[in-house]
């Protein structure tokens, strides 16, 4: 067993191996770790791989229809898989994942720290699907929520790409907690873009109750006393609402659930980068803005 | 440095969309999208199972696998790269893989103490080379293979062999192995994109063996 550090160059040798899967595990594994660890970027893991999966139309591959049961034996597997889950995650996935510090707010209501995560659990959400079909208003959210995928898939391959891929695991789970907030028929949704001189961009899903599940990345980390805030801006109303605010590592990435306020469609969902806690309206620069937007049904 | 993507990177076509959406769907834990998606691919995943495996039940648990890997993994991969589809039977490649070097007796394998266990690993997507390709074009790009490039990358894809088990199963040196792999790579690259006087990003044009490795950073000035 080798223990040194693969060498950027070695690793480089290796690509067309790895990207097949046809390294031995020891080389694998070191090839693995470079790449979650080495800053430099690593193209020709990315052109020799986008080509493996072609390799499946090298001719000769006979199509067979697999049997029947095997369909019965999977759904099977799945449903009990999701009986399993909801059983045992009472609690929405946002929370245990998240990479930011959740921060008292400035004005916290009684009883509502920034990061409870307000949404109906797995059973009460699979009810409600169970109850609300797949109708053509299903459709409407659906295919908005592929356009916020597209968007952040162009946005998230350099991330990926860089080999950071814990960071990515934890953007990832974000990411994840809003899809499902955003699945909730009667969301809305946000994309989050920087401002002009801002850093810092993110999809959030904001529920029934107003408060809004964000997914960031690229946010500078803070340091010192300093916090992002979350604000809300309702439509037709001028003053900023402050709803949570957060800290965020190195890895730039946060996941945050914020306060619920009132937030009809149209509304402005900011982040200001703030000196420290509790500020009651921006006193910092505001780094990434977006504008709320309900499903079309 | 983005242009590895470049214009020709990967395109995403009405079907990617599609099949995005109804992963979504799975991974809001919708069993009808599970099913969906299983339809839509359930042929070329039985395949390429029955193919490595060559062996009908063991097939089937490696698509079984493979289905229920992808509904527990679905949310984490909704922001992936490449296409569903890509990403669904690179995990049923990958798990029929697996699934043939267990079966192999021990002494072949070297230890696998670093590689966490099969059921937590997924296989790495890369996004495309190309988008909307149909199946005349990509079989166009697999005769630009050598006989000997093909016969390497066949045992690697559907034998599920190691480099090292490739040159001992064909009597060939480990070196010349490693370049036809390589070089098949490229070769297929270049004829799927279609590219033949070379983007800005080089190192796919060359005719070499896979040598050059000092592209990235030092010799900028050279």
């Amino acid at each position: 067993m080798n223990d040194e550090p693969m060498t950027h160059e070695t690793a480089h040798g290796f690509a067309a191996a790895y990207v097949l899967g046809a390294l031995e595990p020891a080389e694998e594994a070191a090839v693995r770790e470079h790449l979650r660890t080495c800053p430099e970027p690593h193209d020709e893991f990315a052109e020799l791989g986008g080509v493996v999966p072609y390799l499946a139309e090298l001719p000769g591959l006979e199509l067979v229809e697999p049997p029947a049961s095997l369909r019965d034996r999977i759904m099977a597997a799945a449903a009990a898989d999701l009986a399993e889950r909801r059983a045992t995650t009472p609690t929405a996935p946002a929370a245990p994942a998240s990479p930011a510090a959740p921060m008292p707010a400035a004005a916290p209501p009684a009883g509502v720290p920034g990061s409870t995560v307000p949404f109906p659990s797995a059973p009460e959400r699979a009810e409600r699907a169970a109850r609300t079909g797949r109708g053509a208003g299903t459709l409407g959210w659906v295919a908005r929520i592929a356009a916020v995928v597209a968007i952040v898939v162009l946005g998230g391959w350099n991330l990926v790409l860089q080999g950071q891929l814990s960071d990515a695991r934890a953007y990832d789970r974000a990411v994840a907690a809003v899809i499902d907030a955003a699945g909730e028929p009667g969301n809305q949704t946000v994309v989050l873009t920087p401002t002009k001189d801002g850093r810092g961009a993110g999809i959030a899903a904001v529920a029934a109750d107003g408060s809004v599940v964000m997914a960031l990345r690229d946010l500078p980390a803070t340091t010192g006393t300093q916090v992002y805030e979350a604000w809300v801006i309702a439509a037709g109303s001028p003053a900023p609402v402050p709803v949570g605010g957060f800290t965020v590592g190195p890895t730039g990435t946060a996941a945050f659930t914020t306060q619920p306020v009132a937030t009809p469609p149209g509304s402005t969902i900011a982040l200001s980068l703030e000196p420290s806690a509790g500020s009651t309206t921006p006193r910092g620069a505001i780094v990434a803005t977006g504008v709320s937007t309900a499903p079309k049904s | 440095m983005n242009n590895e993507f470049g214009p020709r990177g990967r395109v995403a076509s009405a079907a990617d969309d599609a099949d995005r959406a109804v992963l979504v769907l799975v991974a809001a834990g919708q069993l009808d999208a599970l099913q969906e998606l299983y339809d839509k691919y359930r042929v070329m995943a039985y395949s390429i199972a029955l193919r490595i495996t060559a062996d009908a039940s063991l097939a089937e648990d490696v698509v079984q696998d493979a289905f229920l890997g992808a509904w527990r993994n679905a949310s984490r991969y909704v922001e992936g790269k490449g296409s569903v589809k890509t990403w669904l039977l690179s995990i049923v490649h990958h798990r029929a893989v697996d699934a043939v070097r267990r079966r192999r007796p021990t002494v072949e394998l070297p230890a696998r103490e670093d590689v966490p266990p099969a059921a937590m690993t997924l296989p790495d997507i890369w996004p495309e080379v190309a988008g909307n390709l149909d199946r005349a074009e990509i079989a166009a790009a697999l005769t630009s293979l050598s006989d000997v490039q093909r016969e390497a990358l066949e045992l690697a894809y559907f034998g599920g062999l190691t480099q090292q088990e490739i040159a001992i199963q064909t009597g060939t040196p480990l070196g010349t192995v490693k370049s036809r792999v390589r070089l098949g790579l490229l070769a297929m690259r270049r004829a799927l994109i279609g590219d033949v006087g070379g983007g800005g990003n080089g190192g796919s044009g060359e005719g070499a063996d896979g040598a050059r490795s000092s592209d990235p950073g030092g010799g900028a000035l050279a």
